[in-house]
């Protein structure tokens, strides 16, 4: 189902949950792995020196200094390489997002993989606009499916079999919709289709009379049935529920109740002003607080066939 | 030793050369070998003969020694008034001392000479603006620091920079493949939020054609990104060369004319090859001056002109507001202070102060801008102009020379800082990293992108046909 994976790390603690997930997969699906590990930005004016990412510290890039962060990077995930063949590594020096980004496209992946937001990368302007929107720019940008884990996973992939799929009737959730689709049929799970009547959207009082919100709400039960669970076919292993208020918190409540152990969600356009959305967008907000892996996908271009499955 | 491995009078003209000098780290042996390199006097008085025109001679005998230029130089400022730090001082003690002895000097002196040039003097060429000789300390500079290269006397990062423009054309190992590549993926990216953009490669006889920095498709393709969507808005026929779209010149830094020829002939090329109406540069300040303002000199151009017109970013923008090609949302201007870093290489190299000020007169409510004391033609240097930014070895003066900035910044209380130029944009990152204090820094492209009204007929269908 995932020819290539790409799953970037910075060996960290902080990625093991991510990690778990990525060789689980790569394993479950006969999939080539790469490892990437982003050293850091080049740091002041044009210099050759680079702040190394994890450490804050300034580092001379050589070939010596890339042999031993790979080596560290080898040592970390000894024992998840038992066994696993053709698993690539590479290191970059550059803008973390881009240079994920690059990479993707370059080996032209089916699947990214990221590690959730860490403690430790708090250092100077790293704070601001570097590490911390990595994820952001990722996953609105990549033309295929973004996993993100932030946290210790109750089951991984392969083992799951609960699939929150949270639309926001965008286009791109249609993209999210094809990708939820196809997992949920191929491991034979349960599909759980959502959405959540944005209630922080509408400025004006009259929009919230309860009147109001209840046409809403059944207008977005009317649209998942139509958009989505018509084209279900034959599978049947699905519910279907619309909630209303803030569409991250009722997604987590939502994927906490039902157990679910992925959600899938597109990274709309809406969310990505990062100055106007303070605590940043949706998928940020569920990947930080979901307990399970999340999903995004944007773009149905490489989106998983499940025939290959 | 007359010559060393890595420290020595050859230029870098091959990959090998470039990869085994950078595999030094910091420059390690490079200095260490400086230390024994050899002189090479006969051609260093040659040299002078042949290249030292008659107005460097001039400026040389003219000099009063009055004095008058130390306190236009922020480094003589920030760094004690120390009458080494006087401008006057820094040429006679180097290049003055170099003609006056015939090239008769030694290993110690070309070291220490290449200490002044490279982090004593940022060739911002505010000096001149207060000798009553006119004497330019920064085009001495400049010329000195010729000299030193050629004997091998150049920081390591600036060899390497040369080198990186005599391998690829480039400052940074960025290939044509790599180039077009960049563009190929930038434009892929915005296609959903910008339907139809492109960014149109080799295109003959557009009205635009577009250079920029190395440092964009190499770690921040969306500077590029950035411009074509502009470009977009504006609803511009533009282009970018496959060949020749790299403006910038760490070789003029570095002193290195034979490479500074090869870079702007490069471009120039470019030009000849697409015949664009004129080309725009990126923000960046020194690639302008090295592009459009030396380059046509360096090129041997009869007209001292590049071959087609070429005018700076902020020309552009001024324009483009103007005609009203972009439009800006009033309720979307800056209401927070904010203050301009004018760049010394378009605003007092170039002229554009006034042409700076009136975008920001679109961008900036009024009664918000704060402008640094001083400005415009007078503005400091940001504090790591001339590759200063770039040297490690002379990391802590250049830390000490950001001081200037830093204090000229804080005076005007502003929290950001509109700096078109990227060594500018540099610098103040590295301020800020360095003393922390509290401010945001950004090029011009991405303010605008966020204040500029996009006509409907560019907006993705589904977001003008989205509810609310
Ligand atoms: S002001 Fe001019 S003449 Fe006087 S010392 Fe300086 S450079 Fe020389
Ligand atoms: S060019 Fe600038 S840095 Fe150099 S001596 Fe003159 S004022 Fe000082
Ligand atoms: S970096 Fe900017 S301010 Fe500094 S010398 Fe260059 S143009 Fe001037």
């Amino acid at each position: 189902m995932f020819e290539k994976i790409l799953f970037a790390t910075t060996g960290s603690p902080g990625c093991d949950s991510a990690a778990r997930v990525a060789f689980d997969m790569a394993r479950q699906y006969g999939s080539k792995l790469t490892l990437f590990h982003v050293l850091g930005i080049p740091g002041k004016g044009d210099s050759n020196v680079v702040i190394d990412i994890r450490s804050g510290e300034e580092v001379d890039v050589d070939a010596e200094y890339i042999e031993g962060v790979a080596e560290e990077l080898r040592t970390t995930y000894a024992k998840q390489l038992e066994g696993l063949s053709g698993v690539e590594l590479e290191v970059a020096v550059g803008v973390p997002s881009r240079e994920v980004l690059r990479i993707a496209r370059a080996k032209d992946v089916d699947m990214i993989v990221l590690c959730g937001p860490a403690e430790g990368q708090e250092a100077g302007f790293y704070k601001r606009g570097v590490v911390g929107d990595t994820l952001r720019k990722v996953a609105k940008a990549a033309r295929c499916p973004v996993l993100t884990v932030s946290r210790p996973s109750a089951s991984f992939w392969g083992g799951f079999s609960n699939i929150v799929f949270a639309t926001d009737f965008s286009k791109a959730s249609e993209s999210a919709f094809q990708f939820a689709k196809t997992v949920a049929q191929a491991v034979d799970g349960e599909l759980h289709l959502f959405n959540c009547v944005d209630l922080s959207r509408f400025q004006s009082a009259i929009a919230l009379t309860q009147d109001g919100i209840e046409a809403k709400l059944a207008e977005a039960r009317r649209r998942l049935h139509h958009e989505y669970a018509l084209q279900l076919g034959d599978f049947k292993r699905f519910t279907s529920e619309v909630w209303e208020g803030t569409p991250y918190v009722e997604i987590v409540k939502f994927a906490r109740e039902r157990q679910a152990d992925l959600i899938v969600l597109a990274h709309h356009a809406r969310d990505v002003d990062p100055d106007e959305r303070p605590f940043g967008s949706t998928l940020e907000q569920v990947i930080v607080r979901a307990s399970c892996p999340v999903v995004s996908v944007n773009r149905p271009d490489k989106l998983p066939q499940a025939a290959e499955a | 030793m007359p010559e060393g491995i890595f420290c020595n009078k050859r230029p870098i003209n091959t990959e090998e050369e470039l990869k085994a000098l950078l595999s030094d780290t910091r420059g390690t042996k490079y200095y260490e070998e400086m230390l024994s390199l050899e002189v090479d006097r006969e051609k260093l008085w040659a040299t002078i003969q042949k290249t030292c025109k008659s107005r460097t001679q001039t400026w040389l005998d003219v000099c009063a020694r009055c004095g008058l230029c130390a306190d236009s130089c922020f480094l003589y400022l920030v760094n004690d008034c120390k009458p080494e730090q006087v401008p006057s001082y820094k040429i006679q003690s180097t290049l003055g001392e170099m003609v006056r002895r015939k090239g008769d000097v030694d290993n110690e002196f070309m070291r220490h000479a290449m200490e002044v040039a490279w982090s004593q003097c940022t060739c911002c060429n505010r000096c001149a603006m207060y000798c009553p000789h006119g004497i330019d300390m920064g085009v001495m500079m400049g010329y000195t620091r010729g000299l030193l290269y050629s004997q091998g006397f150049v920081p390591w990062e600036l060899k390497i920079g040369a080198g990186m423009h005599r391998v690829y054309r480039a400052q940074m190992d960025v290939t044509t493949e790599d180039w077009v590549e960049t563009c190929v993926w930038m434009e892929e990216e915005q296609q959903d939020d910008w339907p139809g953009l492109e960014i149109p490669v080799d295109k003959e006889d557009a009205d635009i054609m577009y250079t920029c920095n190395a440092r964009e498709p190499k770690h921040y393709p969306e500077d590029l990104a950035e411009a074509a969507i502009l470009f977009h808005i504006a609803g511009e026929n533009w282009t970018v060369p496959s060949e020749g779209w790299e403006q910038t010149s760490l070789s003029m830094f570095a002193g290195d004319w034979e490479a500074c020829k090869l870079q702007v002939e490069n471009v120039y090329a470019a030009i000849d090859r697409l015949k664009p109406k004129r080309v725009i540069g990126t923000e960046c300040g020194h690639a302008h001056r090295a592009t459009v303002i030396e380059g046509p000199y360096w090129a041997g151009r009869p007209d001292g002109q590049p071959p087609a017109p070429y005018i700076h970013y902020v020309q552009w923008v001024a324009e483009a507001l103007r005609t009203g090609k972009l439009k800006i949302d009033p309720a979307k201007r800056i209401k927070q202070t904010v203050t301009y870093q004018d760049s010394c290489n378009y605003i007092r190299n170039w002229g554009l102060a006034e042409t700076a000020r009136e975008i920001l007169s679109y961008l900036v409510e009024p009664g918000y801008l704060v402008e640094m004391t001083p400005n415009k033609e007078h503005n400091y240097c940001c504090g790591g102009g001339g590759g200063f930014n770039g040297i490690g070895k002379f990391r802590p003066q250049r830390n000490k020379a950001l001081l200037t900035k830093r204090d000229q910044i804080l005076a005007t209380g502003a929290k950001l800082v509109i700096a078109p130029c990227h060594n500018c944009w540099d610098a103040i990152r590295d301020l800020e990293e360095e003393y922390h204090i509290h401010i945001d820094w950004s090029f011009l492209k991405p303010l605008l992108i966020k204040m500029v009204i996009v006509p409907d007929h560019l907006k993705p269908q589904e977001e003008a046909g989205d509810e609310e």
